[in-house]
């Protein structure tokens, strides 16, 4: 339905395209909360871990997407929440849902503290302290022998529990962790559209904003990179905390540089313009993989080896070059695009 | 050039000083502000004040150090020496959204529109400091965040309907004319609250007709109070409506006073026209 001029005395809800939102959150649900009807274990399995990649790559979106900072380092809040969970509920007791809150408060106090120095750093250099971030979180925990368990890892972590319940179930783990997505994505879609979320934008010098006109708009572009940063930590570490009461054991290479990498690319190649990107990234690389590690036994005949993570690549390089804004770009061109009003009344 | 803006409490006007500046008195003062990049002075000794509710137009040949003076007032450039003085505050290693939240906004030469938001969303971008919902309030869409945002959106219209644009709302600003830009920039400009507008060549690319509608634009917002800093190479434009003229020449104030006088002043006219004269100098 057209817009008139007159009739602009509240938020259209094309300017936040709140309706389609609506509307592909609620088909988003029902589509998530059937999948595992008639699926075997596998399948489960797969998507358990699909949704784990999801929730960090959403929030390296925020981060990335929306406020135009890099992080190369995001396997150490993820890490941070597991091992924080850990830690509180095997040493400490507590409870798991307590330790996870908990645990979510810690990486955000973790990441305030390195954000307000990290972001007065630019580019390349960065990105460079980013990635040392996971390096040294890597080193910690495995040095922590007492604490964490060391390279050994972390054993007997309990496992959440909901009304009889609890994540040793896959089918639990599977609605706790796409019920968590999403919210997320909820709480990022409602972000994107507000107040906080246009300072966000508006400070990316990478997609159209621009950091001199923010400030003098009377936006306080540190603040800004630090809460990007702090809720993208916190993303990460509540996705980092199911999965240590899921795995019930965590070890140090599991939050490691290459998860770092892997995220980022998720979110690249699902396109960073909006929250979700995290969802079709993460959806394409995992489901590829899965697929690859099917297909290319019966395609090569016999044993692949690296032949699975040659063609992972090629695929991904090529997608990158086609798709450049990334999967999202193929929606918003098939979306119809938002009209000016002046043609509408 | 970036810093590392310290938070500290600015200095304040001295008592005695204090009392005299009322109502009457100058909004800006700028107190011999030198500014070098290296060894390149760009601005030597630089004083002048800009009363409240006046229309001072800086003009300048390029090079002159116009568009860094301007920077040097919003923050955005950090002050070397010499003291800028909006009201009561001295402007003094404050952070540019500090000095934005004290009353002061810039219109860029280059508008710096962002282009991955509509226009009416620009807009709301200048309404930012009207609220103070924050992430989370946001995030969850409490019924408070959902009050602030109706009360932005609203004032965004109003300030897109002042400059005649309500109409592209949605639009992005990429599919509007350089004019039409460069008043969703002035909307986005007007929509902080600012008592001090800092117009960097506002009317540089507009069309004759574009021209006109800005001049009255500026002068509704003289009228409603709004103080105005130009900075503009265009001088036969501007003798129409500036209140006070200050011609800068490599980095140095070489001339100051009415439309009138500037256009009778013989140093001005040597050094920014080469012996030509204001009117012909547009063309």
């Amino acid at each position: 339905m057209l817009v008139g001029v007159k009739a602009l005395k509240e938020i259209p809800r094309k300017v936040t395209s709140a309706n389609l939102q609506s509307l592909a959150i609620a088909l988003s649900a029902i589509v998530l909360l059937t999948i595992p009807l008639g699926a075997g274990p596998y399948p489960i399995t797969v998507m358990v871990d699909m949704g784990f990649y999801t929730i960090i790559t959403m929030g390296i979106i925020l981060l990335m997407g929306f406020a135009g900072q890099i992080s190369l380092g995001h396997a150490a809040f993820f890490g941070c929440g597991a091992y924080a969970s850990g830690v509180l509920t095997t040493q400490y007791h507590l409870s798991p849902w307590l330790a996870l809150f908990l645990a979510a408060i810690f990486t955000g106090g973790i990441a305030t503290i390195i954000g307000r120095f990290m972001f007065r750093l630019r580019g390349l250099i960065l990105a460079g302290v980013t990635l040392a971030l996971n390096l040294v979180f890597f080193h910690l925990v495995s040095s922590l022998v007492g604490l964490t368990g060391g390279a050994m890892g972390m054993m007997n972590i309990p496992p959440l529990s909901l009304g009889g319940f609890t994540s040793q179930n896959l089918l639990f783990n599977y609605y706790l962790v796409w019920i968590i997505a999403i919210l997320l994505l909820v709480f990022s879609l409602n972000l994107a559209n507000s107040r906080a979320g246009r300072a966000l934008r508006s400070m990316n010098v990478h997609a159209g904003g621009s950091e001199d006109a923010a400030q003098v708009l009377g936006i306080d572009i540190m603040k800004y990179k630090v809460w990007a940063f702090v809720l993208s930590a916190v993303y990460a570490s509540i996705a980092g905390s199911i999965y240590a009461h899921y795995t019930r054991i965590i070890e140090p290479g599991t939050f490691f540089v290459p998860l770092s990498a892997l995220v980022v690319i998720m979110a690249i190649l699902g396109g960073m313009a909006s929250p979700w990107g995290a969802f079709l990234g993460a959806g394409l690389i995992i489901g590829l993989r899965e697929l690859l590690r099917e297909s290319m036994p019966v395609l090569v005949g016999g044993v692949t080896g690296s032949y699975e993570l040659i063609a992972y690549g090629i695929i991904l390089v090529v997608a990158l070059l086609f798709l450049p804004q990334g999967l999202i770009s193929i929606v918003h061109k098939a979306v119809p695009k938002k009209r000016a009003i002046v043609n509408e009344s | 050039m970036k810093v590392n803006f310290v938070r500290m409490k600015s200095a304040v006007m001295p008592k005695q000083e204090r009392e005299r500046d009322t109502l009457h008195t100058p909004l800006l003062k700028v107190r011999n502000v030198s500014m070098a990049f290296g060894v390149l002075a760009v601005l030597k000794r630089v004083s002048f004040s800009v009363p409240r509710g006046n229309i001072l137009v800086m003009i300048g040949p390029n090079g002159a150090g116009k568009t860094t003076l301007l920077k040097l007032i919003s923050g955005l450039l950090p002050l070397q020496e010499g003291e800028i003085w909006f009201k009561q505050q001295r402007l003094s290693r404050i952070a540019p959204h500090r000095i934005s939240s004290l009353g002061i906004t810039q219109l860029f030469q280059d508008i710096q529109l962002f282009s991955n938001m509509s226009v009416i969303e620009n807009v709301m971008v200048g309404c930012h400091l009207r609220a103070k919902t924050g992430f989370m309030r946001s995030g969850l869409r409490l019924p408070s965040a959902r009050a602030d945002e109706q009360s932005i959106f609203e004032v965004a219209m109003s300030k897109l309907s002042l400059v005649g644009l309500e109409q592209k709302a949605l639009a992005n600003p990429s599919s509007l004319s350089w004019g039409q830009q460069k008043l969703v920039g002035l909307a986005r400009a007007l929509a902080t609250g600012a008592e001090l507008l800092l117009l960097d060549e506002p009317y540089s690319g507009l069309l004759t007709d574009e021209v006109d509608k800005l001049n009255k634009l500026i002068f509704e917002l003289q009228r409603q109070g709004i103080t105005i800093l130009i900075v503009e190479h265009l001088t036969d434009i501007l003798m129409g409506i500036a209140n006070q003229v200050i011609v800068l020449d490599y980095g140095e104030k070489i001339a100051e006073g009415t439309p009138a006088e500037i256009q009778q002043n013989k140093q001005v006219i040597d050094a920014y026209l080469g012996g030509g004269s204001l009117e012909s100098e547009r063309g």
